[in-house]
Parts: structure tokens; C-alpha cells; sequence
């Protein structure tokens, strides 16, 4: 009889990060992110290591008693990218891989309801 | 020096996860008390204060209501019991994107209500039309929202007040008194939040009584109804078909295993020796079997964000 816990998976474009906790969100379970497990930094919001670090998460948590998961996942929201990045499904792949039972999927992306003014001035980003 | 600062964190971490102990989280008396969630603290006072959501599909098993989220807050901890109470509510973002669509209008509004027992609750309501309304419409709507919810939090309790919501019974009541007005489409309580709990508990005891004059007026209710009927018909209906499509992705797990297994796990295959670390302990026939079913899995979840994004 095992145990349910949030998977908040955090896919930005540029890395991801994986955190495991309990479900009132309190208390850190296990965590790993991109450069835990690759050397080169362009690697890391790559799909393939949004694997890797899904599946470091998920041996760490069957360890302590979790074979359930409700995964919240995000992009980086805001006034940036409203959608997760590469390795989000990649990561949930994984994780449904590795025998975990996923429970809910929901999109928690963080939206402005209006919000800054968004980076780049008035004319853009110029090269 | 660094590797051994990293070892003795590594020891004090491990030693952590064993002092800490699981408790359950109980839902309040008004959800019948039910464990709806397990949490860990190494001291019990740490509980007190965390929130937890709920969605009420987890508490009654009804798989319509999956787009309802409650959240309790732990107030009280007794032995391994964490009670908690109820702080608010609210309905997921998919399904409220949903509902609101071009050319339509939105008429939404904020209002503070009082229940008999004391306690402050905001609502927030909002309408849906078939076409755009002006202001001066959307005024009139909103002023009948505002009657509606006062009226019925001065008659009920919190616990009482809440399950209304909860059931769809007071968006219904503001849909029957607005039709009048303008021909709303839909009337629903995306959330409420509780910000003063109730401050007279000896109300628990009587909610017989209010029930007695519901049961009287509901005749009444049952010849207005037929309209509101149909619209939570309706709304019913266009609730199922997401969670159908959720069970047919986790039924695809099982269910359909061959087929492309050459495609996709040929490239992870390939760089996996080298770089993985973790015991692979599964045969690899699994692994590649279980790679189809999960890409097929995303596949099905790629439908349904296009489809969020069309909406």
C-alpha cells in the first residue's frame, strides 16, 4: 500500500526541475533537476534529460514508500512562455515508465491576470 | 573537506526522513470526516497550517465533479488525525477556460456574505451569455447574483452554504433569478474563499431546522425547475467528455503495448549504458513496450492541449 505524492515538474525551456512532495506540499520528498544529471549546460531542458532526472525521482521516492503521483506541472509563465517546455513530456513519460501511477495532470503555470511589461522594449529584441 | 561536509548532509538528511512520522489528514465534519491526504512532520505542530486540495471527485467518487478543488487547512492535530477545516474552494482553470468563449460575455463578480453562523465567506460568481450584454445589463445581473448569495447565506449555515455551492444549487438559484433579467447561459461559483470561520459553534447543532422550510419551498422549486434542469443537463454533459478522454489515456496503458517499438526507444537505448546511472533492474522488452504505451499516452494529452489552445 503505498503512499500518493505531488510531482511538481518545473520545464522551462533551459532545465527541469522535478520535486516530490507530500500532498499538502509541505514537506520535500526527494528533488533532482538538469544539471544533476547532465555536465553540459545546453543539455539541460533537453527531453532526454527531463528523463533521466524523472527517472533519479522516481527510484528515490518508491525508496520511501510513494507509488502514486499527481503531477502539477508548469512552464515558466508570467510574462514568459505560458506553455511547459521540451522536457515535460518527457518527463511524465518517465514517470509512467518507471511503474509509478500517475493520478491527476494539471497545468499550474503561473498566468498574470496583467501582469509587467513583458522584456525587450518597444522594439524588440534586436541582434 | 567538501566531500565530507557532503557526506555528513547526506547522514543528517536520512537520519531527517526517519524522525518524521505520517499522520492523515481529515476532512471537516461536514465532509463526513473522511482521510483525504497523508502528511509527514517530525513535530506535530508543524502540521498546523498546511492546506491541502482536495477534488470533490476523491470525496464522493463522482467522476463530474473531478473539476472541483477543495482546500482544508489543518487546525488540530489528535494523535496520528490532522482535522482540518474548510478555507475555500475552486474550479480548475482547463475547465473554466471552457466555458468562456469569443463574442460571449462574462459577467463575474466579487461579494462578501455572511452565513447564520457567523462566519465571512466571498463568493465570486460568474454568468455566461450568448451574446455580448452592455453594461447596463451586466449591472442588473450582477445586482440579482449579489440578492441570491446573501440571501442564502443568511439562512444556512457555513457547512450547509458551502455543500449548496458545492452541488451546483445556488448557481441554479442565481440562474433562475437572473433569467428574468437576461438569459444568462450559465451560472456557476468558480470560488469562494472562508475569511472569518464561524464564530458561533452551537449552531452546529441546528441544521435540522433551516432544512425544515427548504423541504416546504422545494415543491415550489420542482414547477420553476424544468429550464434549470436542462442546464445542468447540460453542464453535466459537457463535463464528462474531458474526463472520459482521461480514462481512455490510462486505459491505453495496458490495453495497447506492441507497435513502434523500433522507432522511439532506439535512441535512448543507445546513449543509456553509458550514462545511466540507476540500476535498470526491468528486462528490456518492458522498457520498450512501456516507452510505446507512454508515447501514445503524451499523444493523447497532445489533443488535448491543442485543444485547450483552440479554446
Amino acid at each position: 500500500m503505498g503512499r500518493i505524492g505531488i510531482a511538481h515538474i518545473y520545464a522551462s525551456f533551459n532545465n527541469i526541475i522535478i520535486t516530490v512532495t507530500d500532498l499538502t506540499g509541505a514537506e520535500t520528498i526527494a528533488r533532482c533537476s538538469g544539471g544533476m544529471v547532465t555536465k553540459s549546460a545546453k543539455d539541460e531542458g533537453s527531453p532526454y534529460t527531463a528523463m533521466k532526472v524523472a527517472q533519479t525521482v522516481a527510484d528515490a521516492i518508491r525508496e520511501k514508500g510513494i507509488d502514486r503521483v499527481n503531477v502539477q506541472i508548469r512552464g515558466q509563465g508570467g510574462n514568459k512562455a505560458h506553455t511547459p517546455g521540451r522536457g515535460a513530456q518527457a518527463a511524465i513519460r518517465a514517470l509512467v515508465r518507471s511503474g509509478l501511477k500517475i493520478g491527476k495532470i494539471e497545468d499550474v503555470t503561473p498566468i498574470p491576470h496583467d501582469g509587467c511589461r513583458k522584456k525587450g522594449g518597444r522594439r524588440g529584441r534586436r541582434i | 573537506m567538501a566531500k565530507a561536509r557532503s557526506r555528513a548532509a547526506a547522514r543528517k538528511v536520512k537520519d531527517k526522513w526517519k524522525a518524521k512520522n505520517w499522520y492523515n489528514i481529515l476532512a471537516p465534519s461536514g465532509f463526513d470526516s473522511v482521510t483525504v491526504a497523508d502528511t509527514l512532520a517530525d513535530n506535530p505542530d508543524n502540521l498546523i497550517g498546511r492546506v491541502t486540495a482536495v477534488s470533490l471527485q476523491d470525496l464522493t467518487g463522482d467522476f463530474r465533479k473531478s473539476h472541483i478543488k477543495l482546500f482544508f487547512k489543518v487546525h488540530k492535530v489528535e494523535e496520528n488525525n490532522a482535522m482540518t477545516q474548510f478555507t475555500g474552494h475552486t474550479l480548475t482553470s482547463d475547465y473554466l477556460r471552457r466555458m468562456i468563449r469569443r463574442k460571449r460575455s462574462k459577467i463575474d463578480g466579487v461579494y462578501d456574505a455572511t452565513t447564520r453562523d457567523g462566519a465571512t465567506i466571498r463568493v465570486k460568481p460568474f454568468a455566461t451569455t450568448d451574446k455580448r450584454v452592455q453594461n447596463s445589463q451586466r449591472k442588473v445581473v450582477r445586482e440579482a447574483m449579489k440578492k441570491t448569495i446573501s440571501d442564502q447565506a443568511k439562512n444556512s449555515t457555513l457547512s450547509e452554504f458551502v455543500k449548496n455551492t458545492i452541488d451546483g444549487r445556488i448557481g441554479s438559484e442565481i440562474y433562475k433569478n437572473c433569467k428574468k433579467l437576461y438569459p444568462v447561459k450559465r451560472v456557476e461559483i468558480y470560488k469562494t474563499e472562508v475569511i472569518n470561520q464561524p464564530s458561533i459553534m452551537i449552531e452546529d447543532k441546528k441544521p435540522e431546522k433551516p432544512e425544515k422550510p427548504e423541504t416546504q419551498e422545494e415543491p415550489k422549486k420542482k414547477e420553476k425547475k424544468p429550464a434549470t434542469k436542462k442546464k445542468e443537463e447540460k453542464t453535466d454533459e459537457e463535463v464528462k467528455e474531458p474526463e472520459i478522454k482521461e480514462e481512455i489515456a490510462e486505459e491505453e496503458i495496458p490495453a495497447e503495448k506492441p507497435e513502434k517499438k523500433e522507432k522511439k526507444p532506439a535512441k535512448p537505448k543507445a546513449k543509456k549504458p553509458a550514462t545511466k546511472k540507476t540500476p535498470a533492474k526491468k528486462t528490456v522488452a518492458k522498457k520498450s513496450t512501456t516507452k510505446a504505451t507512454a508515447k501514445k499516452k503524451t499523444t493523447t494529452k497532445k489533443k488535448t492541449t491543442t485543444k485547450k489552445k483552440e479554446e
